[in-house]
Order: structure tokens, then sequence, then C-alpha cells
């Protein structure tokens, strides 16, 4: 096993078992919460993770499939490719035409999330993968769940439209839409409405 | 040569002096809070009565002889209140010629802990009464402050009010939920983040139903517990990401011992340092407007215009859009 990165909550192992690429994704312990709610958030995120990614794979959406579920681990398999954040932000027209197609791509991939029943909790640019065959592949559940609330789902959007610049939004809003199909409508008010509170209204990156 | 900065976005009056980057004074009159919370009005009224003798003393303590600059907080706070420091610092800045910057309250606070610890890059996370927000420098397409998180609903020290109000507390909210959770066991509370935002509201409304029926110690205990925790998760997910070296806390409820504890925990596991500016700087003050007033007027192509409209409030003030325009 071989460490491959370490995020917020979580510790990525490269490895090999039965054959496939794997990677072991490890809750590690977090000094600064006390033990009761750090056990209590690792062991509920590492069985709703698991859960849910294997109900999205289960139903045909491009998930790591989980092989394997531990107390606070998951074992799950490979993809090999670049997260679209990496891809952002070059300014090559070429760029620019493949990250409209993969964002066209997210939103149809969100769309089918939602329609299923489940809010993913951190969609961003940096949770989508694109792997070598152009193939787009949504990665991290770690905060994802099971819901019908237009307001969490409205919030997985609102992620997406603060991390891209506003012509890469409505290629991602116009698939989006049709992969939900008719209770999108509801979700996008619902967004109107937080946007509305106040707090979110020179967010837009309209540089990165 | 002295820049005089006041302060007045909530219920502290307050006037700071510095010179050079140096603090000479730090005066502050601060309403005491009802049990029903802040008055906009009667908080101006009372800042209007206080206003005169305030600046007066900062200014004696400061031992200054020249004025070559005033700053003001300019928003985010509440109307009435800004009122009463944008006025008193256009009077100042008449008597004395000096001209005069509106500052953005959000951005003083950081901006002088990172003066203080010399920092140049330093990740970000201001915790204050009506907001709760992860920031950092970005050049792009003029130095400001982003903001990577926040809260979708209340600030985190508004909510800590809110609870004290409920488990009816003595003022001082913050601290006094602080000493009630001493000792307190933990029951399990809503906890929501998203990537590096979150919620409080659902966590609120839930510790004021458990008030009803348990423990009043260990509902503080568990919502402090929690509610800082979610704050901590949020800033090591933009530590991560983001790469910066340093974390800092200012603002308000940056006074809190434990939450302070736990980010310092947080920055160590990672090797990057934790820095927390004293706390008369995180408690609202003029010193800061100052030092940012200082910034503002020394920095190239910063000469204030003379248009009244330059010099209104806004209760809405976003950090984002005030331009840092100095190292």
């Amino acid at each position: 096993m071989r460490k491959i990165s370490e995020g917020a909550e979580a510790v990525i192992y490269a490895a090999r078992m039965l054959g496939r690429n794997v990677i072991v994704k490890e809750r590690v312990a977090k000094g600064y919460r006390i033990k009761e709610l750090d056990e209590q958030l690792r062991r509920q995120r590492t069985k709703t993770e698991a859960k849910i990614q294997s109900t999205l794979y289960e139903k045909g959406v491009r998930v790591p499939g989980v092989i394997l579920v531990g107390k606070y681990f998951v074992v799950m398999e490979r993809v090999q490719g670049k997260t679209l954040n990496r891809m952002a932000g070059v300014g090559k027209a070429h760029d620019r035409r493949s990250m409209g197609m993969a964002m066209a791509e997210a939103g149809r991939v969100l769309g089918t999330i939602h329609r299923l029943g489940v809010s993913h909790g951190d969609f961003t640019t940096a949770n989508i993968m694109q792997d070598r065959s152009g193939r787009l592949w949504v990665i991290d559940f770690g905060l994802a769940a099971f819901t019908n609330s237009e307001e969490e789902m409205a919030l997985d959007v609102l992620l997406m439209k603060r991390s891209v610049d506003s012509g890469m939004y409505e290629r991602f809003i116009k698939s989006y839409k049709l992969g939900f199909g008719g209770k999108a409508s509801a979700v996008l008010g619902r967004l109107g409405e937080i946007e509305k509170r106040g707090r979110y209204q020179t967010r837009t990156l309209d540089s990165a | 040569m002295a820049t005089v900065g006041i302060e007045s976005s909530a219920h502290t009056f307050g006037v700071g002096v510095v010179e050079d980057g140096r603090v000479l004074a730090n005066v502050k009159s601060m309403y005491r809070i009802s049990d029903r919370g802040l008055i906009p009005m009667k908080v101006a009224d009372f800042h209007q009565k206080h206003a005169g003798a305030v600046i007066r003393r900062a200014l004696k303590e400061a031992g200054v002889e020249r004025v070559e600059a005033v700053g003001y907080t300019m928003g985010p706070g509440l109307g009435p209140c800004l009122r009463v420091g944008q006025l008193s610092a256009i009077v100042l800045s008449r008597i004395t010629g000096a001209p005069l910057y509106p500052v953005n309250h959000a951005a003083a606070h950081v901006e002088i802990t990172r003066h203080i610890y010399g920092l140049r890059d330093p990740l970000v996370l201001y915790v204050s009464g009506g907001n709760s927000q992860i920031l950092g420098l970005e050049d792009k397409p003029q130095k400001h402050y982003h903001v990577y998180g926040e809260t979708f609903d209340v600030g985190v020290g508004n909510m800590l009010d809110s609870f004290a109000r409920a488990a009816k507390l003595k003022p001082a909210w913050g601290s006094s939920v602080a000493r009630l959770a001493e000792g307190g066991r933990y029951i399990a509370m809503p906890y929501t983040v998203k990537g590096m935002d979150f919620t409080f509201t659902g966590l609120l409304t839930n510790a004021m139903k458990l008030l009803k029926s348990g423990e009043k110690r260990d509902v503080a205990f568990s919502l402090q517990e929690t509610a800082f925790s979610m704050l901590c998760e949020a800033t090591e997910r933009a530590l991560l990401l983001t790469g910066k070296r340093e974390v800092i806390a200012s603002g308000g409820v940056a006074q809190s011992r434990r939450l302070r504890d736990m980010l310092g925990v947080m920055a160590k596991s990672h090797g990057r340092k934790f820095y927390v500016a004293p706390d008369e700087f995180n408690s609202d003050n003029g010193a800061m407007i100052a030092l940012v007033a200082e910034k503002m007027h020394t920095a190239v192509g910063m000469k204030p215009k003379i248009k009244g409209s330059d010099y209104g409030i806004k209760q809405r003030y976003r950090i984002e859009d005030f331009m840092i325009r100095w190292g």
C-alpha cells in the first residue's frame, strides 16, 4: 500500500486487490474533536459513503465501485485520471471546449444523482474526475446523504456555480435539467432563495 | 504622524490611534446588552452620547499633536450604529483637515492579526457575531480576501447568543456558554458541513429543543463542541486545498480558548502554524480601523477623492469588495 493523498478527513492509499487497482480510503481520527463526536462522524460517514456509492453504482451512475467496507475505511475501485479543477483555468480554446463538454456531462450526472434521491454534499470540480478515455466519474461521497430535500440539492448546484465561470455554469445547468427531469425547477427556485438570503451575491469566480 | 480609526458597527464604540503600524491608543465604550439583545437605535443613541469623550480620551492617551488620516468602519454592521461612527469621523476629518478612509470591518480584524505577526498569506477563519467565513488573499482581479467558505445562515456568535438567551445565561453570551459547558457530557447533535461551507440553524434548533428535557450543561457542551468542530473541519479542508502555510483566527469568537485549542491542534497535525491576536483586537476596536486606514493612506494610488458619496455606510459590505493595496 502506498499513500497517494491526504484530504481533510481521510488518507488515501493505492493498492492491488484481487488483481485490480484499488484505493483504500481511511478516515483518520482528528485530535481536535472530542472522541465521541470524532468516532460518530467517522463511522457514520464511512457507512453512508459506502452505501450511497453502491446504490448509485447499481443504478448505472459512474462512481467507483465499493469492494469492501470496514469501520473507518472503504476499499473501492481506483479511477485513473484527472480532476476537473486541474483542467480548469488553462486558457487555450481547445481546453475550454473540452471543459465545456465535461461541464455539460457533470450537469447531467448531478441531475441523475438528485433524481435518485441523493445529495453529494461537496459537488465541486475537485470531486469530478475524467479518466483517460474521457469519461466522467463522480468521487468522494463522504458528505453525501439520501435525501429529497430541495435545499440540500440546491446547495450542490450552488457549490458548482461558485467554482466555475458563468458560461460553464450555463452548460452545466442546461444538462442538469435534462438529467433531473421535472423537479429540477423546484431545486433551482430554492437556489434563487438561498442566494437572496444575501450571503452569496458576489461570490461567483469569473477568473478561475 | 498618527492615524485615528473609529469603529461602531455593533455594541462597541471604539477609537484607536496608530502611528507607523504601532498602536498608541485603543479606547472602547461598550453598550451593555439586555436580555432582549441589541436594539440598533438604542445602541446608536448610546454611541452618540459617548462618541466625543471616547475620541478625546484616545487622542489624549496617544499624545499626538497632528492627525494625518482618519478611518471609520463603513460596514458590515447595523445601520444606525455605523452612522454614528461615520459622522464622528467626518467631523474629526473636517476639524483636523486629515483625509478620510472608509474601512471594511471584517478585513480590519484580519489585517491587524496579519500585521501583528507579519504574515504574508495566511488562511483565515473569521468568526464574529453575524459572520463566519474562511478567507484567503487572492490577487485577481485585484488583491482581496476571497471567501472560500462560509455559513449559509447565521454567524456562529449570534447562534451561541441565541442559545445563551434561551438558556437564561448572563450577558457576555459566548463566554457564559463556555463556562456552562465545562464538565458537560456529549449528546449527538446535527453536524452540517458542505465542503468548506456550513450551516448552524439545524444545530441551534436541536439544542433549544434539548434544553427542555436535557441537562443544560450537557447541551451547552455538545453545542459548542459540534459548532467548533464544524468550523475546524471546514478550515482544515480549505487549508489542504489552498496549501497555505499559516492559519489565523480573528473576530469576536476567536477569543474562545476552546476554538483556539482546536485550531492549534488541527494546524499542527499538518505542520502548519496557528496565530491569533490578543483579545483586545478580536473584540471590536478602533485600532484595527486606524491600522487599515494608515495602510490605505500610505499605499500608492489611494489618495482619497473628495466626494461625499464615497463616505457612506454599507450595512452588508462584503469583504471581497474591499481591495487590499498593500503587502
